[in-house]
């Protein structure tokens, strides 16, 4: 069944358990989908944008309204829109970052926060993480100490994840900024995994900047995330256009030079607009969800040979496993070789490990049922069973 | 233009995307639960006076 030409009707959240570790949280929320439906239109929440003409100030759709509590939900003094984490990462790096300029960011950092980095021609140096795959306070402290000696100026900025996408380990956020905040560096935290599934508080955590990414972690369309600051922060990286053209004199009000001016003008930010409710009430709900993910883990653990890399007991849902001394062992021999282990759970309707994984792959859990978590992790079971691994159950 | 017609076609929408959402929370096998069941009987019919709507404005 097509929606355009050519286009096949995407069907992966109506017909499978979806663990994909990048699509988990995004997914819309049935407010979220009715949302798409009547705003799909292209500029379709300007029809009642009037002076100062930007969208944070727009009250129908009441928008004017979800910036303030986007501030308030994350506990910081001022909120904005962004397509996605990673445009969230190029402003504050745009603002603050000048060329030559250190910028730490960790082994873990994604390759945006990079990016954005290179954008501004500064220095990236990573903080390492330890034995753990834990970025530490005193890992940051010596990097910190050592790139000050050899580039003689102090970073202008630090990145940091509160969970990282390679093993969806928490990281000792506060501390980190704390330490930091020492050497008069302002932190940005990304929360591109917290933001929208888990509680975060961003002047408890001391965070100069918070990042969220709509379509990773608040059930909403991409592109789309936040940036909030403090009100210390806000009129350097929300500052307002002072250019003029010399010819027709033209000025351009309160545009946003960093945002370049209105961010997400249609379907994305009313779709996060409408889950953000549900968002409120779920971030409540993270416990379960963390409940539900190690009852997985555990059945996986008691499949031989089967090892998690992340940190465990498992305080997030996106998780790192390695089933090398396992899955990939009946992989060496089985006909779909790699493959017959996504095969064998999408026949049981559960899609999103990467196909033809079978040594080091991750799968997000978030949103799942305590019924389902059951389901997947009985699945796994019966799919080691059947293929002659020794299971201790 | 007709206002009636139009609110059909968005409220019809909306209770098929109830009927969406439900596949989803239901995945893989859409077994539903009694009270599930309940939900989806109560919007399939929101959903038919939708359609009557559409046909008494559109095809009379």
């Amino acid at each position: 069944m097509n929606c355009g030409e050519g286009i096949d009707t995407r069907q992966i959240d109506e017909l499978f358990i979806n663990l994909d570790p990048i699509q988990a949280g995004g997914r819309l929320t049935t407010d979220a989908m009715k949302a798409v439906l009547a705003y799909g239109d292209g500029y379709s929440v300007c029809d009642h944008c009037t002076k100062p003409f930007r969208l944070d100030h727009i009250s129908k759709p009441p928008l004017a309204e979800f910036h303030r509590d986007l501030a308030s939900f994350l506990n910081m003094d001022v909120a904005r829109l962004v397509p996605g984490a990673r445009r969230g990462f190029q402003a504050v790096a745009s603002a603050l970052v000048k060329p030559g300029d250190p910028v730490l960011l960790t082994a873990y950092s994604h390759y945006t926060e990079f990016l954005s980095v290179e954008q501004s021609r500064g220095m990236a140096f990573e903080i390492p993480a330890d034995d753990s795959h834990i970025i530490t306070p005193d890992g940051a402290a010596a990097r910190i100490e050592e790139v000050i000696k050899t580039t003689g100026k102090t970073p202008a900025l630090m990145f940091i994840e509160q969970v990282d996408y390679q093993y969806g380990n928490q990281h000792p956020v506060s501390d980190l900024i704390k330490v930091a905040h020492q050497y008069d560096i302002p932190v940005l935290c990304n929360g591109a995994y917290t933001i929208g599934i888990m509680d975060v508080n961003g002047k408890e955590l001391g965070a100069d900047f918070l990042v969220g990414s709509g379509h990773k972690s608040m059930a909403a369309p991409a592109p789309s995330g936040v940036l909030a600051t403090t009100s210390e922060w806000a009129e350097t990286v929300f500052r307002t256009t002072g250019i003029k053209g010399d010819l027709t004199g033209r000025t351009f009000g309160v545009k946003e030079v960093e945002m370049m001016g209105c961010t997400l003008m249609g379907v994305t930010s009313v779709g996060m607009m409408a889950s953000f409710p549900h968002v409120k009430r779920r971030v409540k709900e993270f416990d379960a969800q963390v409940q539900y993910v190690n009852r997985i883990v555990d059945a996986l653990l008691t499949i031989e040979g089967t090892k998690v890399q992340s940190e465990y007991p498992r305080k997030h849902t996106l998780t790192r496993m390695n089933t090398t001394d396992s899955f990939d062992t009946v992989a060496r021999t089985h006909k779909k070789k790699g493959f017959f282990l996504t095969s064998a759970l999408r026949e049981r309707g559960i899609s999103g490990i990467l196909a033809g994984s079978t040594r080091v792959w991750k799968f997000n859990s978030y949103g799942i049922t305590s019924e389902q978590a059951d389901y997947i992790a009985e699945s796994f079971i019966e799919i080691a069973e059947k293929e002659g691994l020794a299971c201790s159950r | 233009m007709s206002k009636r017609s139009v609110d059909a076609v968005f409220q019809g929408l909306y209770l098929l995307t109830d009927i969406r959402g439900m596949l989803r929370d239901t995945v893989p096998y859409h077994q539903l639960s009694v009270e599930q069941k309940k939900e989806a009987e109560k919007i399939l019919g929101k959903l038919e006076k939708q359609i009557a709507i559409l046909k008494e404005e559109l095809l009379a």
